[in-house]
């Protein structure tokens, strides 16, 4: 049995058939229309929702205005944040009093809200009053700025409010610039609360009532998000109108895809791509990098010390000093970053700048010493602990780790966790030893100490507790004497370098991928993009 | 006899309920013995501490105990509420009801392709078995079964859009720049023929592809293994033999008589397959970003958003219950000795 010549072209053309379906060339963009490609999702339009996505704040720093914002410096071709600058955004200046207990904030006269109506100071006292009373993500955050209560806020004038603080708290005013402090039109958002929900949060989630430079045009939760520009807000005084006319931001769940998309020039802009395809983008150039190393964030190993055998601070010593750190730097991270060990001040930091690198060096014998001290001549055995979605930096770390601890004795068993495992054990304080990122959204030395080393907390990641820090801290918080608040900083830097509670290791870059003629990448403390900076060249 | 039919359509279905509301118990009571809390997980924000965690269980009613959970669960499956996602802060139905057209339509389209190819390529297997044709396309079924879909779909994108550019760029159901038509059924190929829009349907098409012509491939090799399996055992049988000695053509003992009384098997295959490719769509949905069910509920579940993913195995219950119900009716059509009952 055999098969003609006629059968089988007669076979091979209907096989074909259904590859001859319409194919068609890409409609490339360009112009004022910015496309935004993201692994994640905004969730929700108002960032201050319990449970709001990174994307979500991202969208919302866009959308609304907050009274002050972070000035932008560069370094180099790379522009960042200026953690030291606040500067008006809704409001048009700002005085503080001599005592620090008063901030008067002046609105601008000509500002107003998406639906034109003009942005008055009782929007702003909703606003903030929205901030202390709902039960949202801004009232926790406003907490570390003394901002507790409503009568707090007083309106002081048709322009003017008075935010009035118990002391001169020196975060009260960078708190204002956070993505939790939108300023909302209140009569617009007030239409829609209902005695259950007297903040309108129901509503807030799939609608806006904002005043920002860019309007949402869709929502479609999990799939894209389209904003168009509000010319209202470019056009107010001492205003700029950011150069797109449209943005879209589309979440594109795999990272390889992502990088085909910029790659292509289908795309604009993208910020989570995986290492490995920037650096093999790097050597194709196809593409302009923006690597920016992430001041306010820190990658760190940290140890549960309130249970044996981490609660001995010569086992934390000892496993420090035995850890390769250049090896897992590289390891890890390719060397795409600023790396936070090999410091060669001992005692006394240089400055009070912080995350900096701390006097953290590779010395077995000076390990296997400190565990004989510590009780654990023949080692122990531990856990360490990653979250899935770390995995292509905590693997390559994690078997160097495994293999260093090894050679002073302490067995190590990795653990490779469900992100939403991973997170409910360490908010627990379950996990022995393990590693994450964290990220500061106000830059000062006072507040990283604060939020990642004092209180029974979920962000004391080593569940550490120090009188010495708690005591620190507490003073620096209200220490309007310059020398004496970085002197208290630079005691809260040295324990914390004595005490190793948690290993810093670096801070990781952030690799914003653009096609060639997009200019004015911004590193933003919150980590997402500032569509206002951007433009096409 | 229409009202016999349906009368029997109604007892499968009452049949088929204490088996849905098992499936219920049954994920209700696994979401929440996996390890995870959807809680700390969303209150994960800078600052949100453990009153922000409480207050987002009390929110999501996970303080309460678990029976009553469970009974508030079932009560609003009956009032036709699946609860809320936090992934994307919407209520579950609405999300389904969204994304399960284009879970659909990929679906749908990627077994017809199969369809299309393994029929023909099952036919000439088994008409020629054990010649080299047969082995060129068994070894061919063995190459699309043995490289998993997602691998499949990297390739494709690198060379048809990465490469050379053939194909729109793979981020969903549509080019982002064009307007979507009206929503009719939810099948943008549907939708755009009824608004008459020939240029959307075939971009839509275009962004289909890919995808289609990944899951098509992966299910190549069991619809064309069973085509030739079950036209073997038909083409040994006598009236094959007679239907050849009498000379009539070739096409016509295959498509006539042959495949006609090997179809059972392969429906029920088909069946299966189409079942499977519903949930097994995961990797295919989430390389070319497909806004579909299966990738919905892999979200969901990373993030232990119990909601969505109960809503999500419910769901291919009931898809799998009427995909059944409707193979035995077509069974029936096909054979008339199997009857449904």
């Amino acid at each position: 049995m055999g098969i003609t010549r006629r059968q089988g072209l007669l076979g091979a053309l209907s096989f074909a058939t259904p590859a001859v379906l319409p194919v068609m060339a890409n409609a490339r963009q360009n112009g004022t229309t910015l496309r935004h490609i993201t692994g994640n999702t905004v969730n929700t339009l108002d960032p201050t929702m319990l449970g709001a996505t990174h994307e979500s704040f991202g969208v919302s720093m866009n959308v609304y205005d907050r009274l002050v914002t972070f000035g932008r410096k560069q370094s180099g071709s790379i522009w960042t944040f200026d953690p030291d600058v606040i500067t008006g955004e809704l409001a048009e200046r700002y005085e503080i009093s001599d005592d620090g207990c008063t901030i008067t904030l002046h609105l601008r006269p000509d500002a107003t809200w998406h639906d034109g109506t003009p942005v008055t100071v009782d929007d702003v006292k909703w606003s903030l009053d929205r901030g202390v009373s709902a039960r949202s993500l801004t009232a926790p955050q406003f907490s570390s700025g003394s901002l507790t209560s409503t009568e707090q806020f007083r309106v002081a004038g048709a322009r003017t409010i008075e935010i009035l603080l118990p002391r001169p708290d020196r975060l009260a005013l960078a708190n204002l610039a956070m993505p939790y402090a939108i300023m909302i039109n209140s009569r617009l958002a007030r239409r829609h609360a209902t005695p259950d929900d007297p903040w309108a949060q129901q509503w807030m989630q799939q609608n806006t009532a904002a005043g920002g430079a860019y309007r949402v045009e869709r929502f479609t939760p999990g799939v894209n998000i389209i904003l168009t520009r509000n010319d209202a807000w470019g056009a107010r005084s001492s205003g700029t109108s950011p150069f797109f006319e449209r943005v879209i931001s589309q979440t594109v769940p795999e990272a390889t895809t992502r990088a085909s998309l910029i790659e292509r020039g289908d795309a604009d802009i993208v910020i989570d791509l995986e290492a490995y395809d920037v650096i093999a983008m790097t050597a194709r150039r196809r593409v302009r990098i923006n690597s920016v190393f992430q001041s306010n964030c820190f990658t760190h190993l940290a140890f549960d010390t309130q249970s044996p055998p981490f609660d001995n601070v010569k086992v934390r010593r000892a496993v420090a000093s035995a850890l390769p750190y250049q090896d897992m730097f590289t390891a890890s991270l390719f060397g795409r970053g600023h790396p936070l060990f090999d410091a060669d001040w001992r005692e006394v930091p240089p400055d009070i700048s912080f995350p900096q690198a701390l006097p953290l060096a590779t010395d077995l014998k000076l390990a296997r010493r400190l565990l004989a001290e510590a009780g654990f001549p023949d080692g122990f055995a531990t856990t360490f602990s990653y979250a899935t979605s770390q995995a292509t930096t905590a693997e390559p770390m994690a078997a160097l780790i495994q293999e260093a601890l090894k050679r002073i004795g302490i067995q190590v068993d990795i653990r490779k966790l469900p992100d939403a495992e991973f997170n409910t054990l360490e908010a627990e304080k379950r996990l022995p030893f393990y590693t994450d990122t964290a990220a500061g959204w106000i830059q000062r030395t006072y507040y990283f100490f604060y939020l990642y080393f004092t209180r029974n907390q979920r962000w004391n990641f080593s569940s550490w507790r120090s009188p010495e820090m708690v005591e620190l801290t507490g003073t620096a918080r209200f220490e309007t004497d310059r020398a004496r608040y970085e002197d208290a900083c630079r005691k809260m830097i040295a324990l914390l370098a004595d005490q190793v509670p948690l290993i810093m290791l670096w801070q990781p870059n952030m690799d914003a991928v653009t096609s060639p003629d997009i200019d004015g990448f911004t590193y933003q403390f919150h980590r997402q993009i500032d569509f206002r900076n951007l433009r096409r060249v | 006899m229409m009202q016999t039919f349906r009368r029997r359509i109604g007892a499968r279905a009452l049949a088929s309920l204490p088996a849905l509301l098992g499936v219920i118990v049954f994920t209700f009571i696994l979401m929440r013995v996996l390890p995870g809390d959807p809680a700390v997980y969303f209150a994960s924000g800078p600052n949100a501490g453990q009153a922000e965690i409480d207050g987002l269980r009390h929110k999501m009613g996970l303080d309460r105990p678990m029976p009553i959970q469970l009974a508030h669960y079932v009560a609003g499956i009956v009032t036709g509420d699946l609860g809320n996602s936090l992934t994307t802060g919407q209520p579950v139905m609405h999300d389904i009801r969204a994304r399960l057209p284009a879970s659909l339509e990929l679906t749908l389209t990627a077994l017809g392709l199969s369809l299309l190819l393994s029929l023909p390529l099952g036919i000439v297997s088994a008409w020629y078995a054990n010649s080299r044709w047969d082995q060129c396309i068994r070894t061919l079924c063995t190459i699309c079964f043995c490289i998993p879909p997602f691998v499949s779909a990297i390739f494709l994108i690198y060379v048809f859009y990465y490469i050379f550019g053939l194909v729109p760029d793979p981020t969903g159901r549509i080019n982002i720049f064009t307007p979507l038509p009206h929503d009719i059924t939810g099948f943008l190929l549907v939708d755009f023929l009824l608004t008459g829009d020939p240029a959307g349907w075939r971009e839509a098409a275009g962004q289909l592809l890919l995808p289609a012509v990944t899951m098509a491939l992966f299910v190549l090799s069991p619809l064309t293994r069973m085509t030739r399996a079950s036209l073997l055992t038909v083409m040994n049988s006598d009236f094959i033999r007679t239907a050849r000695a009498m000379g009539l053509p070739t096409w016509r003992i295959v498509t006539v008589y042959a495949l006609r009384n090997a179809l059972s098997p392969i429906l029920t295959t088909v069946g299966i397959v189409f079942s499977t490719m519903l949930g097994a769509n995961v990797l295919v949905e989430k390389v070319f970003s497909w806004p579909g069910v299966a990738s919905y509920a892999l979200d969901a579940l990373v993030a232990s958003d119990y909601a969505p993913v109960q809503g999500f195995i419910l769901l291919m219950a009931i898809l799998f219950i009427m995909v059944n119900l409707l193979v035995d009716i077509l069974q029936g059509l096909v054979d008339p000795r199997v009857s449904m009952e």
